[in-house]
């Protein structure tokens, strides 16, 4: 009775809830993997403004746009408002067309160890494991969480980028976006790998008047507090010729309207698995208070007052729904190891069981299930004792 | 405690347009204190629900109960949940052990309600179980117990307020001779040896027989 840990004659009860749970937070999960993709996007887009150099992009064969020469990244630098200006090289991993453009995509980012990341947002990356790149560093990298595990790649391994290998000193810590993808590598390092890569920019480097310098596939454009990065943005395009410029605001309005399609997906995906795991609970707890009816009969016959059945319901409900949920999230939360442990292979993960959707969890199974216990209780306090006792039977 | 009943009825409504069914009508009893009274009457005569009534387990359609100077049948439902803990004992035919507790907390139960210090109730509940030959079951489940040892054990949860008033439904229906015997011999020491007013409903005759008084019901009625 009181006192027992787990509440005996509810197994089928907790077990029925464990499910419906396990379901709404691992199906919460997923949506907050996603939702996590998008809003580090997000923030990311709006922490710089991205320069890339005129053009298609062909040569760069990533990024926005073609070469950013150094000479154009100075004149940046000298646009009113502008704080820092950072060179930058991205580029895919596998140069497959199969992986450009996609969101699984991974990437060699080659940037100034010695300078501090232009990006508001991310100051600098969390480093779970090894160190950052620093100033003086050549043929080391820093590797994304997913980039590393696909690979197996820890602190000391080496990672073949081309014909090069980098050391790996540091892995970064989990942001559930972009930078889960990347190797960092320093950026003259970077260049190298690009001028490997492509013949013809091999070419063109030395007779075309370019210099290792000029070897930018973009630049990262920091802002000085107080200045409209958007506006900030408009004069960068108009006073530097040969630029194309992305607009902080405008590329985050476009970001979240590519993305549409999955905010209305998670919409969808958090409202059912609201609605499947609420029901599941409710209906569970109040099914298992309807059939103690006839306790409910003997309880009130032995002088148990409204108030007093309602207490001792409301406390096995919130016991029931406790184990119930308690049980649900540790099977949802092993399901979600066992099939990221696979995807991780690939460099995906699926779930993110996020602070916020477990104690949401918790504190909606605890109060729909006290909600359920409620009302189940009002319908048979109704009833009389013998009529109880007469419909338990 | 003098139990008076007066004009006792009850009718259950019809269902589907089906005319309402009086299943007891203008009743008068009095039970005393110390007395055993046994309420005899063929299946569906209106037995049961003359308990229930008298136990405030559901309410008449007419007439009233006194406890002593008290109108008990016209209290609110608060109070007549206090009366039912802490004036009244039952005893059903099909014991009505919660499953889910062992024999002592079934036993304990009739505590939990009226505000009884738990100590006491539970030195009381040993005796009593000790006393009815259940004591060394008391950690066992319901549907770990004899059909006699089940009765025995709802019979201490019955008697552990000491109830001036006791009513007993059909309390040997279910057993043995030799368990019937026991239930038997423990509701007449409690309105003998200990004074309360006890209503047995029985088919048997011989429990009718050693009743201080009877009471025949026919088709809701008190028979000539």
């Amino acid at each position: 009775m009181r006192g027992r840990v787990f509440p005996r004659g509810y197994g089928f009860t907790v077990l029925g809830i464990a499910v419906g749970m396990a379901g709404l937070v691992a199906l919460g999960a997923m949506a907050e993997r996603i939702s996590r993709f998008i809003e580090g996007g997000d923030r990311f887009v709006l922490g710089q403004i991205s320069v890339a150099g005129e053009g298609m992009g062909m040569g760069a064969g990533f990024t926005a746009g073609g070469l950013l020469p150094a000479a154009r990244m100075a004149e940046i630098a000298r646009v009113p408002g502008v704080a820092i200006v950072q060179p930058q090289v991205m580029l895919p991993i596998s140069t497959s067309t199969s992986h450009f453009l996609t969101v699984t995509q991974e990437l060699v980012m080659g940037m100034d160890p010695a300078a501090p990341l232009a990006n508001r947002h991310y100051q600098s990356l969390p480093v779970r494991s090894g160190r950052p790149l620093a100033a003086g560093d050549r043929k080391v990298a820093v590797l994304g969480s997913d980039f590393a595990a696909s690979r197996k790649l820890t602190v000391g391994a080496t990672l073949p980028i081309g014909a090069l290998e980098f050391a790996v000193v540091g892995i970064l810590d989990k942001t559930l976006t972009a930078p889960d993808r990347f190797a960092m590598v320093p950026l003259e390092d970077a260049r190298d790998v690009w001028l490997r890569r492509d013949p013809l920019l091999f070419r063109v480097f030395g007779t075309g008047g370019l210099t290792r310098a000029d070897l930018n596939s973009g630049a990262a454009v920091g802002w000085q507090d107080g200045v409209d990065p958007d506006d900030l943005a408009r004069r960068i395009q108009a006073a530097v010729p040969g630029v194309n410029v992305t607009i902080p605001g405008e590329l985050s309005r476009l970001l979240r309207t590519s993305t549409a399609f999955f905010s209305a997906l998670l919409i969808g995906i958090g409202t059912l698995a609201l609605v499947i795991g609420g029901l599941s609970l409710a209906n569970t707890v109040t099914a298992a208070v309807f059939e103690r009816i006839r306790d409910f009969g003997v309880k009130r016959a032995l002088g148990a007052t409204d108030g007093q059945l309602l207490a001792e319901v409301l406390g096995e409900a919130l016991r029931v729904s406790l184990w119930g949920v308690g049980l649900g999230v540790a099977l949802a939360l092993g399901i979600g190891a066992l099939v990221d442990s696979r995807t991780l292979r690939e460099g995906q993960q699926l779930f993110f069981f996020s602070p916020r959707l477990l104690g949401f969890t918790f504190v909606f199974a605890l109060l729909l299930g006290s909600l359920a216990a409620v009302y189940a209780t009002l319908r048979i306090a109704r009833l009389s004792p013998a009529e109880a006792i007469r419909r338990g039977a | 405690m003098q139990i008076r009943a007066r004009g006792l009825g009850k009718t259950y409504p019809g269902v589907n347009g089906a005319p309402p069914v009086r299943v007891l009508d203008e009743m008068n009893l009095e039970v005393e204190s110390g007395q055993l009274l046994a309420v005899i009457g063929e299946s569906g005569s209106g037995k049961s629900t003359l308990l229930n009534l008298l136990g405030l387990l559901e309410p008449a359609s007419a007439g009233e109960i006194w406890f002593d100077a008290e109108r008990v049948s016209h209290l609110g439902r608060r109070a007549q949940c206090r009366v039912r803990g802490t004036r009244i004992g039952f005893v059903f035919q099909s014991f009505l052990l919660l499953a889910g507790l062992t024999a002592l907390e079934n036993v304990l139960l009739a505590a939990r309600y009226v505000g009884r210090d738990g100590r006491e109730a539970a030195r009381d509940a040993e005796g009593l179980m000790e006393r009815l030959g259940v004591a060394h079951r008391r950690s066992h489940y319901p549907a770990q117990l004899s059909g006699g040892e089940q009765q025995r054990v709802a019979y201490c949860r019955a008697v552990l307020n000491r109830p001036p008033l006791l009513l007993a439904d059909e309390p040997t229906g279910n057993l043995d001779e030799g368990h019937a015997r026991v239930i038997l011999d423990e509701l007449h020491a409690e309105a003998h040896a200990r004074g309360a007013a006890v209503v047995l409903v029985t088919h048997r005759a011989d429990a009718a027989a050693r009743a201080d008084a009877r009471l025949r019901l026919v088709a809701g009625r008190l028979a000539p």
